[in-house]
C-alpha cells in the first residue's frame, strides 16, 4: 500500500446534504433558519451522541450547538447548512474535550454509556463503547462523520477545515485502534466439558 | 503485481466506506483476494462500520422538547413574537411531515437493559475488591486457606449455592490464600484470593445476579487492573488481577470449568 498520493483517486466524495430541503429564493415560502435547524435536529442528535459517552452528554452538546448556531447565524454563508452545523458541533466538542482532559471526570457518566436503543448483545455494546472511548476525540469525530453520517473524505476535510491527508490519517488511526480494542482475543469463549 | 502495488490505504478506506465506483471496487476486490491479511483487516473495518452505525442509528430521532430547545437557544436575544410564531408554524409543518413518516414516534424508553447494569457493576466491584484487599498484608481474607472446607460451606450458605467449591488454581501456580464475604451489587458475595510464589495476587469474585439472565460473553475490562467476567444464569463471576492477561484468562477458564453450572 503506498501512502499519500492516493487522495487523488476519484470518488472519495459524498455529500449526504444533497437531500437538504431547499431554502432561499427558490422556495416559495422561505424556510426559516430555525425551522431548517429543527428539521436537522435528529441527525445532529445522532452525531452528538456518537461523539459522547452518554445520552445526557450528547444532549448537552446538542444544546450548546444549537445555541452557538443561533448566536452566530450571521456567519452562515447560505450554503451547506448541515455541514456548517456539524462543524460547530465538532469544534465545540473538541474544545470541551481539551478542557475536560485537565479535569477528567469519568464515573456515573461512563456507567450510562451507550445503552439507550442500542441493539444487540449488551456486553458487546459495552465493548464497543469502551473502545470508542479510547479513541482520540478528533479521530472519533472523523470516523463518525464517515461511517455514521455518510460524508465523503473531501466533505469532511472541507467541513472541519483540515487537509484531506489529516482526515485520512485520523480515519486510519481510529480504525486501527478500534480493531485492536475489539479484537477477538480480548474475549474469551469459555467451554465447560460436558 | 504491478496493478496490485497501486492499491493504497486510502483506497481501502474508500472501499470500506462505499465511495468507489464499480471498476475501482473490482480492482480492490481482486487485490484483496491475493492479500488475505489485508482482507481480514477490511472485514474488520466493515464490521466496525456496521456496529457503529447500528449503535447510533436509533438516536436520529426527534424529541418532544426540540422546539423548546431551539426557542431556548434563541432566548437570550429575546425571541420576537413574530419569530416565535414562525417557528411554531414551521414546527407544526415539520411535525405533520414527521408524523406521516413516523419520524416523531414517541421516544421508546424500552426495557432497561438490566443485564448491562449488572455487567457493569460486577467488574467494577471486582476491581474495587481487588484493590482494597489484595494489598492487605495481615488481613487480606477473613478465613484462611487452612479452613477451606469451612470457607466453602459458609460462603455457599450465604450465597445460597449448594455445594460451592473453592476453585483450585494450583495447576496455574496460584495457591489459595483464603476468602471473605463481601457485598456484590448489594447482596452477599464471595471473594477468594490466590497468590503465586512471587506473592502476586489475584481474586475471584462471585455474586448473585438477581436479574437472572445468562450472558455468554466475557471480556477484559480496560484499566490498570484487568478483569475477566461472565454471567452464568443467576451467578456472576469476575477474575481480577495485575497479572498478564493471558494468565488471567487461563485462571478464568479454569474457574469456569470448576464452578457449578
Amino acid at each position: 500500500m503506498s501512502p499519500a498520493t492516493a487522495w487523488a483517486v476519484s470518488g472519495m466524495s459524498r455529500n449526504p446534504d444533497e437531500a437538504e430541503p431547499a431554502h432561499g429564493a427558490a422556495a416559495s415560502a422561505p424556510v426559516s433558519f430555525e425551522a431548517h435547524m429543527l428539521a436537522l435536529l435528529p441527525s445532529l442528535r445522532r452525531y452528538s451522541r456518537s461523539l459522547t459517552r452518554s445520552d445526557s452528554e450528547g444532549e448537552d452538546l446538542l444544546q450548546d450547538c444549537v445555541e452557538k448556531a443561533l448566536s452566530s447565524r450571521a456567519q452562515w454563508r447560505g450554503v451547506n447548512f448541515k455541514s456548517w452545523l456539524y462543524r460547530i458541533m465538532t469544534n465545540l466538542h473538541l474544545n470541551r474535550r481539551r478542557t475536560l482532559r485537565r479535569h477528567p471526570s469519568v464515573g456515573i457518566e461512563e456507567a450510562e454509556a451507550m445503552t439507550a436503543g442500542g441493539p444487540g448483545d449488551p456486553l458487546e455494546m459495552k465493548r464497543l463503547s469502551l473502545a470508542l472511548e479510547a479513541l482520540p476525540a478528533d479521530a472519533r469525530a472523523v470516523l463518525m462523520l464517515v461511517a455514521v453520517e455518510g460524508y465523503g473524505y473531501r466533505e469532511v476535510a472541507e467541513m472541519l477545515e483540515i487537509p484531506i491527508g489529516t482526515v485520512m490519517s485520523r480515519l486510519s488511526r481510529a480504525r486501527q485502534m478500534l480493531r485492536e480494542q475489539l479484537a477477538e482475543e480480548n474475549v474469551i469463549h469459555l467451554r465447560r466439558p460436558r | 503485481m504491478n496493478e496490485e502495488a497501486r492499491v493504497s490505504e486510502a483506497e481501502l478506506h474508500a472501499y470500506v466506506d462505499g465511495l468507489l465506483d464499480e471498476a475501482e471496487r473490482a480492482r480492490i476486490e481482486s487485490w484483496l483476494a491475493a492479500n488475505p491479511d489485508a482482507a481480514a483487516m477490511i472485514a474488520d473495518w466493515k464490521t466496525q462500520n456496521d456496529r457503529i452505525r447500528a449503535a447510533f442509528a436509533g438516536h436520529a430521532k426527534s424529541m418532544e422538547n426540540d422546539v423548546r430547545l431551539i426557542a431556548r437557544g434563541a432566548a437570550p436575544k429575546k425571541t420576537s413574537s413574530a419569530r416565535r410564531l414562525q417557528l411554531a408554524g414551521a414546527a407544526a409543518a415539520i411535525f405533520a411531515i414527521g408524523a406521516l413518516s413516523g419520524h416523531f414516534a414517541p421516544r421508546l424508553l424500552g426495557q432497561p437493559q438490566i443485564e448491562l447494569t449488572y455487567a457493569e457493576i460486577l467488574p467494577k466491584e471486582a476491581q474495587t475488591a481487588f484493590l482494597v484487599y489484595a494489598g492487605e498484608v495481615r488481613h487480606p481474607v477473613e478465613v484462611f486457606a487452612e479452613e477451606e472446607a469451612h470457607l466453602a460451606t459458609w460462603l455457599g450458605k450465604r450465597l445460597a449455592i449448594d455445594d460451592l467449591k473453592v476453585p483450585n488454581l494450583q495447576r496455574l501456580g496460584f495457591k489459595l490464600v483464603g476468602g471473605r464475604l463481601l457485598p456484590v451489587d448489594g447482596q452477599p458475595g464471595a471473594m477468594f484470593m490466590y497468590e503465586d510464589q512471587a506473592g502476586e495476587r489475584l481474586t475471584v469474585l462471585l455474586g448473585r445476579n438477581s436479574q437472572n439472565r445468562t450472558t455468554s460473553f466475557r471480556f477484559a475490562s480496560v484499566g490498570e487492573v484487568e478483569t475477566f467476567y461472565w454471567i452464568d444464569g443467576d451467578l456472576g463471576y469476575a477474575v481480577t488481577g495485575e497479572v498478564p492477561r493471558d494468565v488471567l484468562r487461563q485462571v478464568a477458564e479454569e474457574c469456569y470449568r470448576q464452578f457449578p453450572s
